[in-house]
């Protein structure tokens, strides 16, 4: 089994779904000769021509316009949108538009779209190119919801979100763009709206995604020594959210932490607590469920500042420490 | 300026010291160097001189307190200065911060939310056990927990209320060992024994759970830290006996309950404590408080373990009257209604297991007590009963005696058991009236 | 690029009668007909619409669109049956022009679950996929990025049909029209802009929302074809548009039309007019695009006044049947709720 970055393996996505499937186009800025601003695109120009490795000029909005209308025709348009901050400037065409096409007109249109977009804090790119808005995207009826932690999980998710006949939101963390992992070879899909179980335990539940997950399993790697065994869950799609597999561990362990980036007012750990507290697993919680979230801040320039806003392995160790001592 | 007055270090190590006498008054002239008050330290007591010259004002603290080292004590005016030109209240720690009174319990240490705590709930912070000498927050909570709350609800997790349903346990019997006392899963359940797979032997693992957890740990806290001496005296119970069946005559003419042997001794324990009170006390670390009342603890087995209600004033009692508080007490405490006023403030516990037919045991000391009285079966046995060495068959009940070596000697225990045999053996001595049958009960007890 | 702009152009203006002008764009009698009788249709639906929603039967609001009849015959005409098109909030004209089945389109109005959209929409949100009618858009300007997508899609799909995206002069200032005319330049894709200018955004005259009039001048900067006429001269709306497509049809890129028209009910239903003057409304009203078809057409011998009148009236008896059709229909079921999310 190759071992692959992140990067690679969404690049391998479009790869192969591109070469499978002629419907499937790219569009965004820079994605063509520059490779995208992540490098996630290098290359793809070369192989399939500027036609289906669109650039475009500066304009958010319609990019995700043109991937809605050209979608409506049968096309399978992957577009990029450079920072996940940008989104904000394309609502309308994704929220307004795209995600109520198929509703409004009476279950007529289809909308076989994606949107790629790079999230997160930690490269010192400040407030405005740093955000997590997953939570705000999820809240959406329409939309779908992906954010992958791993390169096997990112390739996978990506081809079923090409394949998918609605509009996905697929949210990739710029720290993550370099992690390695294992890909399997061939085709690999995962289908949308599945958690996985990255780690087994007994003790406490963590649900984690994006890059909340490696540090969540760092710090279940460290408290092993405490004799203490976490149960990490990937969601891996927001929405829709696999709900009873988040529901079936919390009854084993009977203690809940969800850990994100995002924001803690309004962020989607409120929506996975929700669940869990509405559902069978209530009755075996024996402890609070909590939430560890980014601080109700924009992001700051300063680097300690920076990594102090949002969750690190430590603070999920400590919360996972404090939730199963019952000091919660 | 006014010159302040602070409590002296006398020992590298010391931290507190008691004021034993106030040489001198407020508004007194002092003298440089001259004594102006005496404190008492772990080992000795010490003259404490004035710093300089002038006249005492303010003096901040009062025979008996406890104050730490360095705290300001009083000041000193030089001429011309006033009260008024002292800063309000400068240097003198916030109330929180000051140890209690010397004669007031203790316990080792209470941290200043502990007493709090106990304040607010009513209980005296001098009661509460403690694990490691220090009484926290978490012991106050976990001594409330003892008995039922007033309104009824208890704080638990979902899991230890669906675990409770499920086993059919009384949520509020248990001690929580969560935050603010909240029962969690394990306290219904407790810890899965550890077996490792494989290696189990034949058998089953019963969970410890509330009741049995705690007496478990209260025992074990017992056992370590009290030294326990223990006593055995046989006493002839012949006239007790006589005495108690007159009594249920009576008592069955009137259709009260029937006075047991207990009664009678709980009387006539309380009555020995009245003379011995080094036996109706408590060690509390710097001081042995020797509790006013006597209130004696009648140990009382209910399933799932072992509950001490305790006859409040058992001095002031007549036998009827503790009588009839035993028969309530035992009935509550067998329909799991015991209330925390049912079972605090003991002084002194008896614990009888006469009628199972043991003969004779050591009973562990139900803690902060200092002693407890293990009482067996009536034996009919021959026994010397002159000096002329006749023999005859006589009831003889073995006492055994458990007491704290802290807090008194082997001699004072003996001397103890001496006085109630001699009031068993001849039940007049006590003052007639004290060995009531009939007579009202303490109009302090609300039944 | 050449402009033009052939603002209020008299009727005495025109040189020629009206077959005469008609023959060399292809236009006999019997399609002049259908397309007088689609103008009359449209006017009685619209008229139809006003008078339900009075009724109190309508939920909501609606956009009429009565008074720029011309605009979206002679482009309905102009398009051939296939070609796409992103219509928005006052597009009932355009829906009708484009071939719909009336009684579908009340349906939708009146929220019943034989209506287009299965009364998920309303009048807002018509679409029509099996007839490649995209769907009105309830955000002014939300279509046209749609638009550059379609067109895009219909280049790289190498077909010959082309994309046309409607909207008014509020929306040629929203920000994606720029962008979307920049992109669509760029790409040289199939696309032709219709900016039906009918003076008014909501309740903001044109003149004081647009710094330079006429907007089609706009094209110009974006280096492609732009022309601003008379929306209510039927055949020059025909003729223009005929141009237009076939510049577009042709691969050599987008084109954007501005056709100058007036809307005589107001904005929306809750709409007073309290913004223009009854002289206003007056003075278009003289330039009834129906008016004016309908004197050319008796002027030039292709109809008598009579048979005029007949063909209007007839129209009737479709919208009659339309909206009892309507409101015969159900309501959806509410158990459906949930339905028509994902795909």
């Amino acid at each position: 089994m190759p071992e692959m970055t992140y990067a690679e393996a969404i690049r391998s996505a479009l790869r192969d779904e591109m070469t499978r499937d002629p419907r499937v186009f790219l569009l965004g800025e820079d994605i063509g000769r520059y490779g995208g601003a992540f490098g996630v695109t290098f290359g793809l120009l070369d192989e399939f021509g500027p036609e289906r490795v669109r650039e475009t000029p500066i304009s958010e909005a319609t990019i995700v316009g043109a991937a809605l209308g050209a979608s409506l025709l049968d096309m399978r348009p992957v577009a990029e949108i450079m920072f996940m901050d940008f989104i904000l400037l394309t609502l309308d065409q994704l929220v307004n538009q795209a995600a109520k096409a198929r509703f409004m007109f009476g279950g007529k249109a289809t909308v076989p779209m994606v949107i790629r977009m790079a999230g997160g804090s930690g490269t010192g790119a400040a407030a405005q190119h740093s955000q997590s808005l997953e939570s705000l995207l999820a809240h959406i009826p329409g939309l779908k919801v992906v954010m992958p932690s791993t390169p096997a999980d990112a390739k996978g998710l990506l081809v079923s979100a090409i394949r998918d006949p609605n509009p996905v939101c697929f949210i990739e963390h710029k720290l993550l763009y370099k992690t390695k992992g294992h890909v399997p070879d061939g085709e690999i899909t995962i289908p949308l709206g599945t958690a996985e179980v990255k780690r087994s335990g007994k003790d406490v539940t963590v649900v984690a995604g994006s890059i909340m997950l490696p540090r969540s399993l760092a710090a279940a790697e460290r408290l092993t020594q405490s004799g203490i065994e976490v149960e990490v869950i990937d969601p891996r799609t927001l929405r829709p959210l696999d709900v009873n597999t988040i529901v079936g561990s919390v009854r084993k362990t009977g203690r809940l932490l969800v850990v994100h980036e995002a924001c803690r007012t309004g962020g989607w750990a409120g929506e996975v607590i929700a669940c869990v507290t509405d559902s069978e697993a209530f009755a075996y919680l024996d402890a609070p469920p909590r939430r560890l979230a980014g601080a109700d801040i924009p992001i700051p320039y300063n680097r300690h500042l920076e990594r102090a806003a949002v969750p690190q392995t430590e603070d999920i160790e400590r919360e996972i420490l404090a939730l199963v001592h019952a000091q919660i | 300026m006014p010159t302040p007055f602070i409590m002296p270090k006398f020992d590298m190590d010391q931290e507190q010291a008691t004021i034993v006498s106030w040489l001198k008054r407020e508004g007194d002239p002092v003298r440089q160097d001259e004594p102006v008050l005496v404190v008492e330290t772990d080992k000795v007591a010490i003259d404490v001189p004035a710093p300089v010259s002038g006249r005492l004002a303010r003096l901040a603290y009062k025979e008996g307190d406890v104050v730490p080292v360095t705290t300001v004590i009083a000041f000193i005016l030089g001429d011309g200065e006033s009260l008024d030109s002292l800063p309000g209240v400068p240097g003198l720690p916030p109330r929180d911060g000051v140890l209690p009174k010397a004669g007031l319990p203790l316990a080792s240490v209470a941290t200043p939310l502990a007493r709090r705590m106990a304040d607010a709930l009513g209980v005296d912070v001098g009661r509460v056990p403690t694990r490691n000498g220090r009484v926290t927050k978490a012991d106050v909570e976990r001594f409330r927990q003892v008995a039922l709350p007033a309104d009824g609800k208890t704080a638990a997790t979902p899991a230890a209320r669906r675990l409770a349903r499920e086993r059919g346990v009384d949520l509020q019997s248990l001690t929580g060992t969560g935050p603010h006392g909240r029962v969690q899963a394990g306290d219904v359940a407790g810890m899965q024994p550890a077996v490792p797979s494989g290696a189990a032997r034949p058998g089953r693992a019963v969970p410890l759970v509330g009741l049995r957890r705690t007496i478990a740990e209260r025992m074990q806290a017992s056992f370590q830290q009290a030294p326990h001496i223990a006593l055995t005296v046989d006493a002839d119970v012949t006239a007790l006996e006589d005495t108690r069946r007159g009594m249920n005559a009576v008592a069955a003419e009137d259709d009260t309950p029937r006075v047991s042997l207990t009664a009678l001794l709980v009387r006539l324990t309380a009555w020995a404590l009245e003379r011995h009170p080094y036996l109706n006390a408590s060690f509390q670390g710097d001081v042995i408080y020797l509790f006013e009342d006597i209130n004696i603890g009648v140990a009382t087995a209910i399933p799932n373990g072992l509950i001490v209600p305790v006859i409040h004033g058992a001095n002031r009692l007549s036998v009827g009257a503790i009588s009839r508080e035993m028969h309530a007490l035992t009935q509550k405490a067998h329909q799991g209604r015991l209330e925390l006023q049912d079972v605090r403030d003991g002084t002194f516990t008896i614990s009888n297991l006469g009628m199972f037919g043991v003969r004779q045991f050591r009973a562990v000391i139900n803690p902060p007590e200092s002693a407890i009285l293990a009482v067996g079966a009536v034996v009919r046995k021959p026994v010397v009963i002159n000096d002329r060495d006749d023999v005859a068959v006589r009831p003889i009940l073995s006492l055994t005696l458990s007491a704290d070596h802290r807090v008194l000697d082997g001699v004072l225990a003996a001397d103890f058991l001496g006085e109630l045999v001699k009031a068993i053996e001849a039940p007049g001595i006590p003052a007639a009236e004290d060995l009531r049958l009939t007579g009202e009960a303490d109009p302090r007890r609300q039944t | 690029m050449r402009v033009t702009t052939s603002k209020n152009t008299e009727q005495k203006g025109h040189k020629s009668s009206l077959p005469e002008e008609a023959v060399p764009l292809g236009l006999g009698r019997d399609q002049l007909v259908e397309m007088f009788r689609t103008m009359c249709l449209i006017r009685r639906f619209e008229r139809a619409a006003d008078q339900l929603y009075a009724m109190g039967k309508v939920h909501g609001t609606m956009h009429l669109s009565a008074g720029q009849e011309a605009v979206a015959v002679g482009l309905g005409r102009a398009m051939r049956t296939d070609d796409y098109l992103v219509n928005h909030h006052r597009g009932h004209g355009h829906f009708i022009a484009k071939g719909a089945d009336l009684r579908r389109m009340m349906a939708e109005f009146l929220g019943k679950d034989a209506g287009y959209c299965r009364g998920r929409g309303g009048s807002m949100h018509i679409a029509d996929f099996e007839a490649n009618n995209l769907g009105a858009n309830g955000i002014v300007g939300g279509g046209i990025p749609i638009t550059v997508g379609v067109g895009l899609a219909l280049q790289m799909q190498r077909r010959e049909q082309i994309v046309v995206g409607i909207f008014g002069d509020g929306a040629s200032n929203e920000g994606v029209f720029h962008e979307a005319m920049n992109m669509a330049a760029l790409w040289r894709l199939p696309v032709l802009f219709v900016c039906e200018n009918n003076h008014y955004g909501m309740s903001m005259g044109v003149e004081r929302a647009t710094a330079k009039l006429p907007i089609a001048q706009r094209a110009d900067a974006y280096g492609i074809p732009g022309w601003c006429i008379d929306g209510n001269d039927l055949l020059l709306v025909y003729e223009t548009m005929r141009r237009a497509i076939s510049h577009a049809r042709s691969g050599e890129g987008p084109v954007l039309v501005e056709t100058l028209t007036y809307r005589y009910f107001g904005h929306s239903k809750s709409d007073r007019n309290l913004y223009r003057t009854p002289e206003e409304i007056r003075a278009w009203k003289d330039k009834d695009p129906l008016d004016l078809f309908r004197c050319r057409a008796v002027a030039g011998g292709l109809l008598t006044s009579v048979e005029a009148e007949a063909i209007d009236q007839q129209t009737q008896a479709v919208i009659d049947e339309a909206v009892a059709f309507a409101e015969a229909s159900s309501d959806p079921d509410l158990s459906s709720l949930t339905e028509f999310v994902y795909a």
